[in-house]
């Protein structure tokens, strides 16, 4: 029995019961839920404000309109809300290597990534998702974008595809401190990328824009798959490879991810 | 029978960078290939039986956790054969996984938010413990540590003892073949050593799991273990049993005293001669107890005891007569102090 392969349902029953548990002892825990929720509430209220601010002064940006830049902005919040919810662990690699804590996940018999990552779930990530929600659909009103089957579709594959690379681009940073100390900076300067996401790769200049496209690729954390549906003339060959791109980056990620915890070896105890 | 766990000749050797002083040295250390081979584990060759409880000492940076990782299967030995329940442990880490258990002292391996019996659940579904074999384990948990009113407990409300007891219980949960502790009574105090030696014990004998315990608290290895290995720089110094071991540390028995408050205030001198007092008194009543030796150490007043001379009880009760003793505490027997005195007996 113990010899049969450890399916994706096996791992997704696992998840299943660790999110469910941790969602009820989150609940009971009312205060810090509250004030956590208000607090990402700010933020993204901030963020906003900012962002209005810079629209009551500039009409667009290189022929970029206010809806259309509202439109990325919703795009790339709903792509943030994979990675902060349930990729939030990656955040505790750094110390967890530093204290040796984090040899208690090498004993179990599961991947090592899935045990180490399913071990946090954050609930602040949704109530960005409920942002990004709202602001999309408001945008997509404006713009009078058309409610059909394939743009709804796009949208779901989209931002699914689209949260792969701040998940990956996460996990590459994270994963720099089974080499090094400081990999928590590494992580907090990653995570900044996510603030130019929002914006059209185009508006920056051509070394910029090959950075954004092929290094630190957050151009497809909006931009890419968000023209299919917002500029649909202007159509790259790189919309249509954002899933495909998505799916690489990840798994290149875990890859990497996965080298440095083999030959990670725990400090002495 | 099959030993449950086979090492022959293993090694396992470390590169380290020979690190230079300075800003300017460091910035060399980038690129150099001045390495030095540190020998972690030296040629070691065990053989443990299933069911055998085995005692795995040394002091810090001898070699003992590293050991623990190759049986484990974290770390790939340099050189040599490492067999667990007839399988290459770091060959197939997961599959390895499935049949053994672990335990630290002070990091918890359940889930810090969850009550305990959730935990338990997540693991009979990691495990895919059988429902028959997973009921029969809790009930008898319940039954021999009343291990049911904990197990609605999150881990996070739990005291340092209780959260022990639990991942113990947890290590066993899915009856794995060998059973590895690392310092699993480490902080705590007397009366939760106590009940988790007992604990271990009973769950060792019911299961016949074998049990690999490092420590360095020769108590717990004197409640626990008939077997003791003792490792030193990466080289196994001992190989034997308890009783044989009993004569390095058997009867020494170290007690300090202190007769006032606020002892850190006083002079050494004034606790010196207090020192001299308590030989005194000790050496008029038992002069026969030779091996008697007061000292001063750190504002404490400290008796060195062989018991098979004078009793623990009989020295307290003599000091007690003359004056009275304000606090008062005993020392553990270290492996270190075992250790060092297995050189000593080498050399004289």
């Amino acid at each position: 029995m113990d010899q049969e392969k450890k399916t994706l349902g096996f791992y997704a029953h696992i998840y299943k019961m660790i999110l469910l548990q941790d969602l009820k002892s989150k609940m009971s825990y009312r205060a810090d839920f509250i004030i956590s929720t208000i607090g990402m509430l700010f933020t993204n209220i901030s963020g906003f404000v900012a962002f209005w601010i810079l629209f009551q002064s500039f009409p667009d940006i290189k022929g970029w309109n206010y809806y259309e830049m509202l439109f990325l902005y919703g795009f790339s919040m709903l792509a943030m809300t994979p990675v902060q919810c349930f990729f939030d662990n990656n955040w505790n690699l750094s110390r967890a290597l530093r204290t040796g804590d984090f040899i208690k996940y090498c004993f179990r018999p599961v991947n090592l990534f899935f045990y180490f990552i399913s071990e946090v779930f954050d609930v602040k990530g949704l109530g960005q998702f409920a942002f990004g929600i709202g602001t999309v659909i408001y945008a997509w009103n404006k713009l009078a974008l058309p409610l059909t089957f394939a743009n709804i579709a796009w949208l779901i594959i989209g931002v699914l595809s689209a949260s792969l690379f701040m998940i990956a681009l996460m996990n590459f940073a994270a994963a720099t401190g089974f080499w090094l100390i400081g990999a928590t900076s590494v992580m907090i300067f990653m995570f900044k990328f996510k603030d130019y996401a929002r914006y059209p790769v185009t508006i920056f200049n051509r070394a910029f824009q090959f950075v954004f496209t092929f290094l630190i690729p957050i151009g497809f954390m909006a931009y890419y798959p968000s023209l299919y549906l917002i500029r649909p003339e202007h159509l790259s060959v790189l919309t249509y490879l954002t899933p495909f791109f998505g799916v690489l980056f990840f798994y290149l990620s875990y890859r990497f991810w996965m080298r440095g915890a083999k030959q990670y070896t725990g400090t002495g105890s | 029978m099959e030993p449950m766990i086979q090492m022959t000749g293993v090694h396992k050797e470390f590169k380290v960078v020979n690190r230079r002083e300075g800003v300017r040295g460091s910035i060399l250390d980038l690129f150099s290939r001045d390495y030095q081979i540190l020998h972690a584990v030296n040629n070691v060759t065990l053989n443990i039986m299933p069911g055998e409880m085995v005692g795995y000492l040394g002091p810090n940076g001898a070699g003992k956790s590293t050991t623990i990782k190759m049986m484990t299967g974290i770390l790939e030995p340099t050189s040599g054969e490492i067999l667990v329940n007839k399988r290459v442990p770091y060959k197939n880490r997961t599959r390895n996984a499935q049949d053994i258990g672990v335990v630290f002292g002070q990091r918890t391996q359940l889930w810090w938010a969850l009550p305990v019996i959730e935990s338990f659940k997540i693991l009979k579904e990691i495990y895919r413990i059988p429902d028959l074999e997973y009921k029969d384990n809790l009930e008898y948990y319940d039954a021999l540590v009343g291990a049911g009113s904990l197990y609605h407990k999150t881990v996070r409300e739990m005291s340092l003892g209780q959260r022990t007891l639990c991942d113990i219980l947890a290590a066993f949960l899915h009856n794995p073949g060998v059973v590895f502790m690392d310092e699993p009574t480490i902080g705590l105090d007397v009366s939760m050593k106590g009940k988790i030696r007992q604990l271990v014990g009973s769950l060792n004998e019911r299961k016949g799991t074998t049990v690999i315990l490092t420590t360095h608290d020769m108590g717990d290895v004197d409640a626990l273990c008939k077997r003791i290995v003792i490792i030193d720089k990466g080289k196994m110094i001992y190989d034997n049993d308890i009783e044989h071991l009993q004569q390095y540390f058997g009867a020494y028995r170290t007690m300090k005293i202190q007769f006032c408050r606020k002892t850190e205030e006083l002079e050494n001198k004034v606790l010196e001669k207090q020192a001299k007092e308590v030989e005194k008194w000790l050496l008029e009543k038992f002069p026969l107890a030779k091996s008697t030796a007061v000292s001063v150490e750190d504002k404490w007043i400290q008796i060195l005891l062989n018991e098979d001379e004078i009793r623990m009880m009989q020295a307290v009760n003599c000091i007690q007569d003359n004056r009275r003793i304000m606090d008062m505490n005993l020392q553990e027997i270290t492996t270190e102090s075992v250790i060092r005195k297995i050189y000593e007996g080498e050399a004289g």
